[in-house]
């Protein structure tokens, strides 16, 4: 096969983001040995890792170079990168100036020393990196002043050598800061130092290449976004060949140089995940654009905001006997307790599993127009506590909001049916604006088809007001009941006066049931218990 | 399900001194409780126990299935007679065996209800099955029971009194990768040459429990796997094909994409 006809046949469709931070938290999680990184991918960002945060920010796919499946190994590559500066660096600086830029490229090497040992199966993929970032990085030529000092050292540090000219004086000097700073990376490795050591040997370096600390660094990026510029196959095999040489005792070099330029090790790996974008497309929600809704599509949001930890762990500990099968019970009053006789006074000691009883299917639709403005954060919290709670419970659901973008209604898909709650869910939701009116009966008449290939058996409206068009939700209302689901409103007032008043509203709207919290925070338990009822 | 187990050599490695607390826990007459993910040899420890002690051992295996007629026995027609036969432990209680509960988070209420009766300090049950007979413990009679971290499917939690029942817990967690690499030595010839490779697939383990551990995997391996890699090893696979057949497989019934993610697991730790 030749190498370059590997991938092209595959570049038709991309990938989907959702389905790449899905792969990306996994292994970042696995290389890391964090099981709290979030993956946050950024455009045209340069990869980034916030230790404090347990952040790795990664770019989207075409901000590398080459075929969609050479993007996605490069992509890769980035993301073992921060995985293992996550794990062994304790700090990183900002690229933009000088000082922070040598200590992250001296981290670089050392962690790529360190991860190595661990991660043996990565060396290929690290070659492959290298010698495509070579064809993105500047000709020196085309670099002046201390940056190309700085780029230099970058080069000729990290792989050995450079590309473009340097003269006399400055390569001598770059020559040496290189050999200095390979002897620091490797006594740390060997004494098991770790960042504020080398950090501390930083300003020698500063000195060595006769710069200022504060010299501001500009950003690199690929070379070229036009695709295909730039980049030429031959120019990539003739590089990786180099690099071969080099680094491995292979001997048939252009038999490695081959494989790695094929990658076939990922490209089933690349091929499912191509394939689950398809997949996703098809039977999630991109075909259900046609049907009028549509996906919150933005994946550089970050969704701690709206999730909030201490709320789902209390909901996930109040619905705990539903998973155990077994509940605790508190005396509050009464003589010295004895747990035993108590046990035995009890006619049924155990409860028999509850949770099999909550086979339920069951669709969410969130109001966001504009008066949810108000408590927002704290509504999208609770409903993100209530996915949580609903996943927790194994409970098949899929949620829904409503919201007015440039003057036209929106129905969002937050949770499909078919996938996993998961932090992109939290993530559609968080971007979600509260805006606009509560033209519920038009919304119901969006979702028809969709709720009818779901079938759930109970379709709950969470909503704050009184819709615009009131004779028509009557009219959809009774359209979904007649389908036989169980059709229910949730109201959500500011103070107890107010959600009585909605509650009352609700009525008449012929719902099944209707009910009304005061507290945004009640949404989910008010939600399962209802339920289980 | 139930079934006597007759004392023979059991290979186990004792890394943490669990045999000597269980030692402690019999001849002061408590009752034991073991708890561990799957496939940390729990059985295999109450086995090389048993056969410490040279005593009989009594076990039961249980699942949502499993009934109480299989714990007290059940009434049978014999030749026109109406007879009982006992189950497990009415029989280890009067034999004063070792009667070994294994999983028994996974066992439905009823079946916990009459077993919580038998393991009171009365150590006594009453057979409504049999007319109200008494059955009365055995001096030497001892119980050890083995649960499963909540995670694993068709767990529940132990009720607390009958947790109470067992005031001797031990924790049994997979053995560090070292200790792991020394149980792998004593069920399979482990050549020099190979000591690597089973490095790293204990490693390549050990990622995908700690992944299980937090729900992002359904299925975490166990000591057999890595076993089952080495023997796999001897047998002149490679080891990424080996890793592919013991661990990736496994993974392809949650879907394909649950498959790949192990596979690049597997990519990144093995070199060629």
């Amino acid at each position: 096969m030749c190498a370059s006809s590997v991938p092209l046949g595959l570049s038709s469709t991309s990938l989907r983001n959702d389905i790449l931070l899905d792969i990306a938290t996994f292994l970042s999680r696995r290389w890391s040995n964090n099981n709290r990184a979030i993956v946050i991918l950024t455009k045209d960002k340069m990869p980034f890792v916030r230790i404090d945060k347990n952040q790795i920010m990664l770019p989207v796919l075409n901000y590398y170079l080459g075929t969609h499946f050479q993007q996605y190994r490069q992509w890769r590559v980035a993301l073992w990168f921060e995985s293992m500066r996550m794990y062994f660096s304790t700090k990183v600086m900002s690229y933009d100036h000088a000082f922070g830029f040598l200590l992250n490229t001296l981290e670089t090497k050392r962690i790529e020393i360190l991860g190595l040992q661990n991660w043996e199966g990565m060396v290929k993929e690290l070659i492959f990196n290298e010698g495509m970032s070579w064809l993105s990085r500047p000709l020196l030529n085309s670099v002046y002043g201390n940056n190309k000092i700085i780029e230099a050292f970058s080069q000729y540090f990290l792989t050995g050598y450079l590309k473009g000219e340097l003269f006399g004086n400055d390569f001598e000097k770059v020559r040496k800061a290189s050999d200095y700073a390979t002897e620091i990376v490797h006594d740390a490795i060997k004494n098991d130092y770790s960042t504020d050591w080398i950090e501390r040997h930083i300003p020698n370096l500063v000195k060595m290449l006769g710069i200022d600390a504060l010299t501001s660094i500009p950003i690199v990026a690929p070379i070229t976004r036009v695709r295909g510029l730039g980049m030429n196959q031959n120019d990539l095999v003739k590089q990786i060949e180099k690099i071969v040489r080099r680094k491995i005792k292979a001997t048939d070099i252009d038999e490695t140089s081959r494989e790695i330029i094929e990658g076939s090790d990922l490209l089933e790996e690349f091929e499912t995940l191509l394939k689950e974008s398809k997949r996703t497309e098809n039977k999630g929600y991109e075909s259900l654009e046609n049907l009028g809704l549509s996906v919150p599509e933005t994946m550089d949001i970050d969704p701690s905001p709206v999730y909030d930890a201490d709320l789902i762990r209390r909901l996930k500990a109040k619905f705990r006997d539903w998973r155990t099968a077994w509940i605790e019970r508190h005396e509050e009053a009464g003589e010295e307790f004895d747990p035993e006789s108590y046990v035995e006074t009890l006619p049924k000691n155990f409860l028999t599993d509850l949770r099999l009883s909550i086979k339920t299917k069951v669709a969410i639709l969130l109001d966001h127009s504009s008066s949810i403005e108000q408590g927002e954060l704290e509504y999208k919290r609770a409903t993100v506590a209530l996915c949580e709670a609903l996943d927790y419970l194994s409970i098949n659901f899929t949620v829904y909001a409503f919201s007015t973008e440039s003057r036209q209604v929106k129905c969002w898909i937050i949770k499909p049916p078919n996938l996993k709650w998961s932090v992109s869910g939290s993530r559609r939701l968080a971007q979600i604006r509260a805006s606009g009116g509560t033209p519920l009966a038009e919304i119901y008449g969006l979702l028809l088809p969709t709720t009818k290939s779901f079938k759930p058996e109970i379709m709950i409206t969470l909503t704050d007001g009184e819709p615009s068009d009131f004779d028509a939700v009557r009219e959809m209302v009774l359209s979904y009941r007649k389908m036989g689901i169980h059709m229910v409103a949730l109201g959500l007032g500011r103070n107890l006066n107010d959600a009585i008043s909605i509650g009352h509203n609700l009525k008449y709207l012929s719902y099944e049931r209707s009910l009304a919290v005061s507290r945004l925070e009640d949404i989910p338990k008010k939600v399962i218990s209802l339920l289980h009822n | 399900m139930v079934k006597v187990v007759r004392v023979m050599e059991i290979n186990y490695l004792d890394w943490n001194n669990a045999i000597s607390v269980l030692d402690k826990a019999y001849k002061i007459g408590l009752f034991a409780l073991i708890i561990g993910p799957k496939g940390t040899g729990k059985t295999t420890l109450v086995r090389k126990f048993a056969s410490q002690l040279g005593k009989e051992l009594y076990s039961v295996n249980f699942s949502l299935r499993t009934r109480e007629s299989h714990l007290i026995g059940t009434k049978t027609l014999d030749r026109g007679q109406i007879s009982f036969v006992e189950g497990i432990l009415v029989k280890s209680m009067r034999d004063g065996g070792l009667l070994y509960l294994d999983e028994l988070n996974a066992a439905e209420a009823d079946v916990l209800l009459r077993l919580d009766e038998a393991l009171d300090d009365r150590r006594q049950l009453i057979l409504k099955e049999a007319e109200g007979q008494i059955i009365r413990a055995n001096h030497d009679w001892s119980v050890i029971a083995t649960i499963n971290p909540l995670s694993h499917v068709g767990t529940k939690e132990l009720p607390p009194q009958l947790l109470s029942r067992f005031p001797i817990r031990l924790r049994l967690d997979y053995p560090p990768e070292e200790i792991e690499l020394e149980i792998v030595r004593r069920h399979t010839e482990v050549d020099q040459s190979k000591v690597n490779d089973i490095g790293r697939a204990i490693k390549l383990a050990k990622n995908l429990r700690e992944a299980a551990a937090v729900e992002e995997l359904y299925y975490s391996p166990s000591l057999r796997e890595s076993i089952a890699f080495a023997k796999l090893l001897n047998a002149g696979s490679s080891a990424k094909e080996a890793a592919e057949i013991v661990y990736a497989n496994a993974y392809d019934q949650w879907g394909e994409v649950e498959y790949q993610k192990v596979k690049d697991m597997i990519t990144s730790i093995f070199g060629d």
